[in-house]
């Protein structure tokens, strides 16, 4: 398959990745500012949100409303976030509306008013935001497992902490913006119904005089228990369980993560093999992987009820253990034919494409094609997964329950 | 993107929507069965049946089609609802074939008693889990009280009650009476084989038995009979207070139809809508938002809300206002406009992913033997016009008596 990918540079450190999806009428945009969670200084956890929040309150010669409202009358589904790294905005539209939204997105990043009155309902927005999430065990318990075995920053809520939110004063949302929202290390991806040079002609006429300020570094502190019992009154236990694994970057990763799809990526997983369709312990059970730049982690996942929580984790625990030494011909080709068909069919998607080359900029600093990615998983094998797993055997596990009883790690794993 | 039907002589419909541009190849069944097709010794039997057609036939077993989806390349799953059931899988073209064998054997299950005690276990659990989260079962037994008598009033997941006490046999006969050849269409979308297509349905399903189903719309009076009031679920650990109220709208066939979506959109949608600004923007709702919903013979406008406890009856009152103030006035130019280019970029943009219209084409055909390409969707709501959207307000009244379940931490007195 022929694939148009580009990527460019502007002198103040904005990087433009996109790709032509031609068979598409929609194109999606997203611009992702170096200015996450990890910046939100000691007491005030989720200085960040309440700034991504801000920065659609009005921006340039719009208010609040017009901003949103010239969005959707474009037919714009549009997205505001803030993760660990960054703050993002995105949107997905017919590409003829593509001129008339990038005005309006450089606006929220460069030109964001931050006045005043908006603050307290921006600020109680965030915190009904944290009261859902009170509400939501599941994202309750993987949230504390992200917490207890990532470095601090890298692991508190994004979301922040309603204490700190409500402390949060309009100078500390302006400070931050000053510092932070900044061009040096800022991705622009753009897939779909594109016409890379006019797009980048576009983007250097909004953005390309802003100033850099260069990004602060971030120190990076301890990391968290290795188990914690997090009570909560309801029917069902959540488990959480996860270990070190190589960042994206590593070359490793190939091998780590196709690890862990045997594990628990699929219907004829281990995890779901054993947990679910033979014992019958739980609806939900996943292994999946979560990466940063510099550190990655094995995320496993299962909620059931309190009198089979403790089962659950013990068979968890010992499929994890089982894995290294294991692993067979059937499996390794299951994985890479569920990658293969994943890869190929995300062409599909303007969005999907947007997301997966402004991941692999930020990781990687570079883009690699559909082939080179279908060739990687060629090569992938039993033996080079297994090489792998025997010098990295699962260890160093964290475990987090939620619910009415704390568990047990009753499993012997290398510490 | 041509269309293409064929009919085999037991009935069973095979129906393509065909891409020369797409990389992927999307195939499925829909069953015209859903918890409205139960009865009350049987509640949750369709939802238990779609998780037991993943358990294996005579000669397949469960571990054998999780290998084989997998090892497709398959994204491959199903979902139950009031009305549908429905098993797809998304693969790549040169699957084709071996993806639309497995799901056609999958038709014919072997419902072991062994895995039905099983799998009744798993299904508990998906109820616990439903429990446990927001709305904390609001939104059903909102239903419940809406709908009445009527069957659209019933559970798709079931009761732990129901689900415990319900035999395999009962399964057994359901599957015989509901898995016709003539109750089921095998759909495709994106890039298709058709004349292969039909072979494979000719060979896998040529010896299904019909049943001629009886017909599904339930004759009713203009309105349902509602029972207005508030029910109240008490969940002692909530940090919110969860609502849903429902007020009838139009059903499937109904023409107003687009012009009841286009409202919703503009009343209730979850950003720049009415009630966006009312009370999310503003940081008093955690979410606030309209919903239409149709079915074969009934139509809801589902309102959802959820904030502070203290704050509900509050908000719930001024939605009200909000509802009654959009009937007497109606709405603006400019706010029709954006609503229905936002429902139009959304037909678009869904429509350009195959996996994604393999469902609208394969249930528009199920419920109504109709097809409507993007194109033709696209115009049923620029179509719409205001006075469309005040027809719909008069005629379904937003702020009628309501149906309403409040899920949250207390009781109030």
């Amino acid at each position: 398959m022929k694939q148009s990918l580009h990527s460019t540079t502007l002198g103040n450190g904005i990087t433009i990745v996109g790709e032509h999806l031609p068979e598409l009428e929609s194109v999606a945009v997203a611009f992702h500012a170096p200015a996450g969670a990890i910046h939100d200084p000691p007491g005030r956890c989720g200085l960040a949100t309440v700034t991504g929040e801000m920065c659609l309150r009005g921006a340039g010669t719009r208010d609040s409303r017009r901003l949103v409202e010239d969005l959707e009358s474009a037919g714009v589904q549009w997205a505001q976030g803030v993760s660990s790294t960054h703050i993002s905005v995105s949107g997905a539209m017919v590409a003829r509306h593509l001129p008339e939204v990038l005005p309006i997105f450089a606006d929220i990043l460069r030109r964001p008013l931050l006045p005043a009155d908006e603050l307290p309902a921006a600020r109680q927005m965030v915190l009904q935001n944290l009261a859902g999430i009170e509400d939501d065990p599941a994202h309750r318990t993987l949230a504390t497992l992200r917490r207890l075995q990532s470095p601090a920053p890298w692991g508190m809520p994004t979301e922040g902490v309603s204490a700190e939110v409500e402390a949060i004063e309009i100078d500390e949302v302006r400070g931050f913006v000053a510092r932070h929202l900044q061009p040096d290390g800022m991705i622009v991806s753009v897939a779909g119904r594109i016409e890379w040079d006019d797009l980048v002609r576009r983007v250097e006429t909004l953005l390309g005089d802003w100033p850099a300020t260069g990004t602060p570094r971030v120190a990076t502190g301890p990391r968290g228990p290795a188990a914690l019992h997090v009570p909560h009154d309801a029917q069902q236990t959540h488990i959480a369980v996860g270990w070190p694994q190589p960042p994206y970057r590593d070359d490793a990763s190939h091998e780590a993560t196709a690890a862990l799809a045997v594990l628990g990526g699929g219907p004829s997983s281990r995890f779901f093999t054993e947990i679910r369709e033979r014992r019958a312990l739980c609806y939900t059970v996943s292994a999946g992987y979560q990466t940063s730049r510099d550190f990655a982690h094995a995320v496993c996942y299962s909620g059931t009820s309190a009198e089979r929580a403790q089962e659950t984790l013990d068979v968890m625990l010992a499929e994890i253990a089982r894995l290294p030494g294991t692993i067979t011909r059937d499996e390794v080709d299951r994985v890479k034919a569920r990658a293969k068909s994943g890869l190929i069919m995300q062409q599909e998607s303007s969005a999907a494409r947007a997301g997966a080359i402004a991941r692999q900029w930020y990781h990687l600093a570079s883009l690699r094609t559909l082939g080179e990615e279908l060739v990687r998983y060629d090569q992938l094998d039993v033996a080079a997964i297994e090489a792998w797993l025997e010098a990295h055997p699962p260890r160093d596990l964290t475990v987090v329950s939620l619910g009415r009883e704390p568990l047990e790690v009753r499993h012997a794993l290398p510490a | 993107m041509p269309f293409l039907h064929e009919r085999l002589p037991n009935g069973l419909d095979v129906i393509a929507e065909t891409s020369a541009s797409a990389v992927s190849t999307s195939v499925g069944f829909f069953v015209a069965t859903g918890s409205r097709d139960e009865t009350d010794e049987v509640s949750g039997v369709s939802h238990f049946l779609e998780h037991m057609v993943f358990k294996g036939t005579g000669e397949i077993s469960g571990d054998e089609i999780n290998h084989r989806f997998d090892a497709m390349g398959a994204s491959a799953n199903a979902f139950t609802s009031e009305e549908d059931t429905v098993y797809y899988a998304s693969v790549l073209p040169e699957q084709q074939d071996e993806a639309v064998e497995l799901l056609a054997a999958m038709m014919r299950p072997a419902l072991r008693d062994s895995d039905f005690d099983t799998e009744k276990l798993v299904i508990l659990e998906e109820i616990r889990m439903y429990d446990d989260q927001p709305p904390f079962g609001a939104d059903d037994r909102c239903r419940a009280a809406f709908f009445g008598p009527h069957p659209l009033a019933r559970s798709v997941l079931g009761t732990v009650e129901s689900i415990t006490a319900l035999p395999a046999a009962a399964m057994r006969d359901y599957h015989r009476r509901r898995y016709s050849a003539d109750g089921i269409v095998l759909a495709a979308s994106g890039a298709i084989d058709f004349p292969a297509l039909v072979e494979s349905a000719k060979r896998l399903c040529g010896d299904w038995e019909p049943a001629a189903p009886d017909p599904r719309r339930v004759p009713q009076p203009p309105r349902l009979a509602t029972r207005p009031g508030t029910e109240r679920i008490v969940k002692a650990s909530a940090a919110l207070d969860y609502a849903v109220w429902m007020v009838a709208g139009p059903d499937e066939f109904h023409a107003d139809r687009h012009a009841a979506r286009v409202l919703a959109m503009a009343l209730g949608d979850s950003s720049g809508s009415r009630l966006y600004w009312s009370m999310v923007d503003t940081g008093e709702a955690e979410h606030a938002a309209c919903l239409y919903q149709d079915y074969l013979d009934a139509g809801l406008f589902v309102t959802q809300l959820s904030c502070a406890a203290a704050d509900v009856d509050e908000l719930r009152d001024r939605i009200g206002k909000l509802y009654a103030a959009a009937a007497a006035e109606g709405l603006e130019r400019e706010e029709f406009e954006r609503a229905r280019n936002k429902l139009a970029s959304r037909v678009v943009l869904g429509g350009e992913k195959p996996r994604r219209r393999l469902f609208d084409v394969g249930l528009d055909w199920s419920h109504a033997h109709t097809y409507r390409s993007v194109a033709d969707q696209l115009r049923l709501v620029e179509n719409v016009t205001l006075d469309d959207v005040h027809r719909v307000l008069q005629a379904w009244p937003l702020d009628a008596p309501a149906a309403a379940v409040i899920a949250g931490p207390e009781e109030v007195g």
